[in-house]
């Protein structure tokens, strides 16, 4: 019972969140910004932060009887000015040919007169913060990246980073789904994946379970659920990470909030578009992440971070990782760079009685479990039969799911194994590709410790060794020095 | 009945009884309001809905106040979804959903009086109190415009069931009649009100969110 509490100190509750953090470090006008899009565009403009372009802006109902519907292009979304949470979002894929109507992500169709309903709720302050009067936004649909867009369904993810006294704390990704009715809001139902800090690369992902009649009940799930193959949610590496972390560390600056969750997307054409900053960012994060904020906010606390290179350098080295350990376990660990040279020895064949050994490149990767090889890198430590074996198998290249990749390999296990190298067969996702490859047992040397590891035979990779979460138990991953090739 | 000397100069003074015991009432309330969202991290419908709610309550009791409630929800929800339908402004919506209210209260007197259903005092019911409890309505309808029904209809849940808290506590005989005799109790609920207003731990509902991020991790730790 002991344990659980201190586990429960790492967790940040809303109070907690109120008093030490929103209020303190976020001074009224600077919320007023962050509550304000308008004014965040501004703002952020300054920086050169991207912000979805403007195409008109509604103030009154006057300003609405004239608007020009005919110098809209065919696709945009409206937004209230200030509202909360995403409601009042509608989106636009295309108008109707011949007709004064436009459809929605769902296929459904919204006529002008509808549309004219909508902007005059908003415009009522229907979806504002206290219902004040408030100002319709048209504006530019954000067209997402080709790799996020495979996990969505629909809508638009996007990735949410929180920062504190400069410094990148947690980040998430939200992907819309058909229960969240395309929206990235986590509390209709988006698919929210945690990514580790020091790579962009997903860890857990998450759903919030809106059957339950408790709200803010989540469940763990591992694929995509509404695509026609479903995907799976870990290991998905964010583009332009380092990108994104600058960016929400330029929004910290710019809008002087203290504590800020920082709302990014990937336009396809345009890169990082920073959707809205948030004053008073959700604690959700916490179970996509599967760590507490806590403690991670308080180890920066008062930390003196004099630029946004150092601020991403301390959340990596600190934060990178899957770090869920407390602080004190993570000061008697080993360090080990993000690129590292890690010492190989080859496979002893025959009577040769000391191997060689040499060098590989590996990269650190706590986005997959099973470390890689790469195949040329294991061909030449002494592999070359057992992959050439492999290779005669006739495998199917790709399989639909990894329930059909595992059948494959529970029904043809004995003739996979016949090779005396191969110690097992694995099922990977391998560039988002589900597939049945050799593992095969090899000895390395990390951080001046010997050790075996079953490393999973990958085609081809940038690195000869990519080193998963399974051996990376104990060890702090720095990102800040990478050795030169 | 002996009152404490103050409070005894109180009623002298021009405070009725009824007067008092409303007013430490709406304290107390107030007060189970702040512990219920802090605490346990019940969201009401702000602190006013739960405190009129409560004291109106004390004066159906609380069978009859349930099913006004109830009847107030099932009427707002009605009028509600077909006048969504109907292109209109939010404020005239809301007026037609008060007509659409009134009749089925009066319909709903009327129903009772006739069949009883285990409610045949209705008409004793203070009209006040019909009136504070159909208040509930707009609350309600403004949550459900704004965020989704399962929202807003948890909010009315946990409304209610802050409210129905208050009810119990300030209908015993004994702790009304000890507050009002004992009104330093009201720099009591003042103080406990400021620490509460200082507390930073988890809420009730916090344990219970975030509880598979602690699983987790002593799930790794056994690694």
């Amino acid at each position: 019972m002991m344990i659980q509490r201190s586990k429960f100190k790492d967790i940040l509750g809303l109070n907690r969140r109120n008093q030490e953090y929103v209020r303190p470090y976020n001074s009224p006008s600077a919320k007023r910004i962050a509550d304000n899009k308008i004014l965040t565009k501004k703002i952020l403009a300054k920086e050169g932060i991207r912000t979805p372009e403007v195409y008109k802006l509604i103030r009154t109902k006057q300003q609405l009887k004239f608007l020009d519907w005919d110098s809209l292009p065919r696709s945009f979304v409206i937004k209230p000015n200030q509202g909360t949470g995403g409601n009042g979002i509608v989106v636009f894929y295309g108008k109707k040919k011949g007709e004064m109507a436009w459809i929605r992500p769902s296929g459904g169709i919204m006529s002008k007169n509808d549309i004219i309903l909508h902007i005059e709720n908003i415009l009522d302050g229907r979806f504002s913060m206290g219902n004040k009067k408030d100002i319709a936004i048209i504006e530019e649909r954000v067209r997402t990246d080709s790799l996020l867009k495979q996990y969505s369904y629909k809508g638009v993810p996007d990735i949410r980073v929180i920062c504190f006294n400069g410094v990148p704390i947690m980040a998430m990704t939200r992907i819309p789904t058909k229960r969240s009715n395309g929206t990235a809001n986590l509390h209709s139902g988006a698919i929210c994946a945690g990514i580790d800090i020091a790579t962009g690369i997903t860890t857990h992902a998450m759903q919030m379970d809106t059957s339950s009649p408790l709200s803010d009940t989540y469940e763990d799930i591992e694929v995509t659920t509404d695509l026609k193959e479903n995907k799976p949610l870990r290991g998905i590496h964010i583009p332009d990470w380092d990108n994104i972390l600058k960016i929400a560390l330029k929004c910290q600056r710019v809008s002087k909030l203290g504590y800020l969750g920082v709302d990014i997307a990937l336009d396809a054409d345009h890169g990082p578009i920073v959707f809205e900053l948030n004053a008073r960012p959700g604690l959700g994060i916490q179970v996509a992440n599967k760590a507490g904020l806590r403690w991670r906010l308080e180890k920066v606390k008062d930390v003196e971070v004099e630029s946004i290179q150092k601020g991403i350098r301390i959340a990596k080295s600190i934060f990178g990782g899957e770090v869920e350990e407390n602080i004190e376990e993570i000061s008697g660990r080993k360090v080990v760079n993000i690129n590292e040279r890690i010492l190989v020895y080859h496979r002893n064949i025959g009577k040769k009685k000391k191997g060689n050994k040499e060098y590989a490149r590996a990269f650190m990767d706590t986005g997959v479990l099973t470390s890689r090889i790469s195949e040329v890198f294991a061909n030449r430590i002494g592999f070359l039969s057992t992959i050439k074996y492999f290779d005669t198998l006739e495998i199917p290249k790709k399989f639909d799911s990894l329930k059909e990749a595992q059948e494959y390999i529970d029904e043809n296990e004995k003739k996979l194994t016949l090779e005396e190298g191969i110690k097992r067969v694995a099922k990977i996702v391998d560039d988002g590709e589900i597939k049945v490859r050799p593992v095969i047992e090899i000895k390395v040397k990390i951080s001046g410790e010997e050790k075996e590891m079953e490393v999973v035979v990958i085609e081809d990779s940038e690195y000869h060794l990519i080193i998963g979460r399974g051996e990376l138990k104990g060890y702090l991953i720095d990102t800040s020095k990478t050795f030169k090739n | 009945m002996n009152y404490s000397p103050f409070t005894d100069w109180l009623i002298q003074n021009g405070i009725s009884k009824g007067t008092l015991e409303l007013l430490v009432a709406i304290t107390i309330v107030a007060t189970i309001v702040s512990v219920f969202r802090y605490m346990f991290g019940t969201k009401s419908y702000g602190i006013y809905a739960p405190i009129i709610l409560a004291i109106s309550y004390s004066y159906t009791g609380l069978k009859y106040g349930l099913s006004i409630t109830l009847l107030v929800i099932l009427i707002s929800l009605l009028s509600y979804s077909v006048l969504k339908r109907i292109r209109m402004h939010y404020i005239t919506r809301i007026a037609i959903n008060y007509c659409l209210l009134t009749i089925g209260l009066i319909a709903f007197i009327i129903i009772i009086k006739k069949y009883g259903l285990g409610l045949e005092n209705i008409s004793n019911v203070p009209a006040l109190a019909l009136i504070s409890i159909a208040g509930l309505s707009d609350f309600f309808i403004k949550q459900f415009v704004q965020k989704s029904p399962k929202t807003s209809i948890m909010n009315l849940v946990s409304t209610v069931l802050v409210a129905s808290a208050g009810w119990f506590i300030i209908t015993r005989e004994y702790i009304s009649e000890y507050a009002i005799n004992n009104l330093w109790i009201i720099v009591v609920l003042i103080i406990v009100n400021l620490l509460i207003g200082q507390f930073k731990g988890l809420r009730l509902k916090d344990y219970v969110r975030f509880r598979s991020v602690v699983k987790e991790k002593d799930d790794d730790s056994k690694k």
